[in-house]
């Protein structure tokens, strides 16, 4: 087993996320659940890790601390230079916007807006002219192999080209951290090798730092990194390939 | 720039969560549509009535009426009375009018007949008819006048001939009058009316004076004046302001506007209800949905804007579909309510359409603070495991 040492320089520029003595309860019924319990891991930019473990080891709620759609209970936590506990709710809601690209495991796509429109959609958040966002949008749907698909709704997609759709519109708004929850959990074999080539070559050709829950082995080789948890605990971290 | 781009995009989001459903949003729409037709349709007629019944400082016209009697056909005084008017001081003219109508009752579709003298009448209402319809109408002893409102009612041009109330008239003309009692009336020859009424003789008969003062200061006087004149006359007068006389006989109308306001306020209320139901369904369906943009960096501001921009277009929609609606089907009828031979013409007004439907915007706004509060301070988690 091997574990990593925490940095101490959070904006340093080769570690993306830092977190020390991490911790998640949840009360439940009058009895605090501890989710994650002393969580210590530095992620470096640029790498693609892989979260694995069983039910309930807690590796998506860790993935939503990345993520700052969560709050820990305890430790520090800071994700591209930025110390996500100190920040307000609309200051986390800003800091996602620019920073964060999450792709869920059921899409999420808004169904009354087509493939293009999902994509857009968190670009108006941005400073850009239509032009600026339809360049943005045209670029990101090209990148996933989808750009003939722009005007379809999402009922109109297979599960693994609303998966690319989901995708596009994470990195769209070019973020320096791509989290993807179990992103082929829902698919099938050949569409979830499909989506997890495309996450390799964004990760290989444009330098994207991706972190990935997944409880499927196979799924996990993509990465570079394997961190394994268990009942909240870090139990594993080590190098698949390098 | 960035703050306009995300409410746009919010727009587009709120019309588009709009269409995701059609028949609720069209039962929705239908309903605030429903609710503010029925307002402005109510406020219309109570607008008309406070149009024909509100004192104005300037008013100058007294009606001298047959005392205790409350409809044409009962009112009968002597066209004699009009020299001892006219001598009062203060009276600037008299006119004595006949007046057979179709319907004594209240009723949206009554001939009103007035009879007035030829020459009187045409001298004072010069401008209210072409010169060639005028002459037409002196020439002709069975001729009528006929107002904008009736004409169009009635779908009457000059040279038809129609009966109503027993009376078998040529229409000379039509009047052009900013007065609801000239728009829905039939001017013919007081004699010729006198003759086919043939009621208390032919002739001699009429049912009240248009009396003109010369100050308006002086209605009261004049009127408490002509009164005792005849006080002991074999037919005792009761005369007021016009305004006041068009108010006693609308009295029923008066109260069942009244009525009918209060439902048109009960229904926006259910402007409210009905939109603060489709807003808080549309929600609840759509809690993901709400995690997914706070996910993407949507704030509470956003989401907010989010439902209320919603809860917006259904008022705005359904507004504009009910304000529209009313406006068209009162211009349409052209309706006008007489009652007791006095009628209050039903116009459509532009002002009450639009405040019909800023209402509808104001109170479904007004529903969706509620949703607004709660989709802005939801949290992701909790969304995603709804």
């Amino acid at each position: 087993m091997q574990t990593t040492n925490a940095s101490t320089d959070p904006h340093g520029q080769r570690d993306i996320i830092v977190c020390n003595n991490l911790e998640k309860h949840y009360s439940r019924g009058g009895e605090t659940v501890r989710v994650l319990e002393s969580i210590n891991l530095t992620l470096t930019r640029g790498a693609f890790v892989a979260l694995m473990g069983p039910s309930g080891s807690g590796k998506t709620t860790l993935l939503n601390l990345f993520a700052g759609i969560d709050r820990p209970t305890a430790g520090a936590l800071h994700v591209d230079g930025q110390d996500l506990t100190q920040l307000s709710r609309a200051q986390l809601a800003q800091w996602r916007a620019t920073s964060v690209g999450y792709v869920f495991q059921l899409y999420h796509l808004v169904p009354v807006l087509t493939a293009y429109e999902n994509v857009e959609l968190p670009l108006y958040l941005h400073e850009l002219s239509r032009a600026e966002r339809h360049a943005r949008v045209s670029e990101a749907l090209e990148s996933v192999g989808i750009a003939d698909r722009h005007a379809h709704y999402p009922r109109q997609l297979s599960g693994g080209q609303e998966q690319r759709v989901a995708i596009a519109r994470a990195i769209v708004t070019r973020p320096a951290l791509l989290l993807a929850d179990e992103p082929t959990g829902d698919l099938d074999r050949v569409a979830a090798a499909s989506i997890m080539q495309l996450l390799s070559k964004l990760h290989r050709e444009r330098g994207q730092t991706i972190v990935m829950v997944t409880h499927d082995s196979s799924t996990a080789t993509h990465a570079q990194r394997l961190v394994n948890l268990d009942k909240g605990q870090l139990v594993e971290d080590m190098a698949v390939r390098v | 720039m960035k703050h306009t781009q995300s409410i746009m995009g919010m727009a587009s989001l709120a019309w588009r969560g709009m269409r995701r459903r059609p028949t609720r949003s069209a039962l929705v729409l239908a309903g605030v549509a429903v609710a503010v037709f029925l307002f402005c349709t109510v406020d219309t007629m109570r607008s008309a009535v406070e149009r024909a019944t509100q004192k104005s400082a300037g008013e100058t016209a007294l009606i001298v009426y047959r005392q205790n009697r409350f409809c044409p056909f009962t009112s009968q005084l002597p066209q004699s009375y009009e020299n001892a008017i006219g001598k009062i001081p203060g009276v600037a003219s008299v006119t004595p009018v006949k007046i057979v109508v179709s319907n004594c009752r209240a009723s949206l579709d009554v001939v009103t007949f007035r009879g007035v003298p030829p020459q009187e009448f045409a001298a004072t209402h010069s401008g209210s008819a072409s010169a060639q319809d005028m002459q037409s109408w002196l020439s002709r002893g069975d001729s009528a006048l006929i107002g904008r409102e009736l004409a169009q009612r009635r779908r009457l041009k000059a040279g038809d001939r129609f009966t109503a109330a027993g009376v078998d008239a040529f229409v000379a003309g039509i009047i052009e009058s900013d007065l609801p009692q000239d728009q829905s009336s039939a001017f013919v020859h007081l004699a010729f009316l006198q003759e086919q009424a043939k009621r208390g003789g032919t002739g001699g008969v009429v049912t009240q004076f248009d009396v003109r003062v010369k100050d308006p200061a002086q209605m009261d006087a004049v009127a408490q004046a002509i009164d005792e004149r005849f006080a002991k006359d074999q037919s005792p007068t009761t005369t007021r302001a016009e305004t006041a006389h068009v108010a006693r006989a609308a009295t029923d109308v008066i109260v069942l506007v009244g009525f009918a306001q209060a439902l048109g306020i009960a229904a926006l209320v259910a402007v409210f209800a009905l939109v603060a139901n489709a807003i808080v369904l549309s929600m609840r369906s759509r809690e993901k949905e709400i995690s997914v943009l706070q996910t993407l960096g949507f704030r509470g501001i956003h989401l907010a804007i989010l439902v209320l921009l919603e809860a917006l277009m259904l008022g705005g929609v359904g507004g504009l579909i009910g304000a529209g609606a009313s406006y068209a089907v009162v211009a349409l009828a052209r309706t006008a309510m007489t009652m007791e031979g006095v009628s209050i013409a039903v116009a459509p007004s532009l002002a009450i359409a639009l405040i019909g439907v800023a209402i509808a915007i104001a109170l479904s706004v007004l529903a969706g603070i509620v949703p607004a509060i709660i989709a802005a301070r939801q949290t992701i988690v909790a969304g995603f495991r709804s």
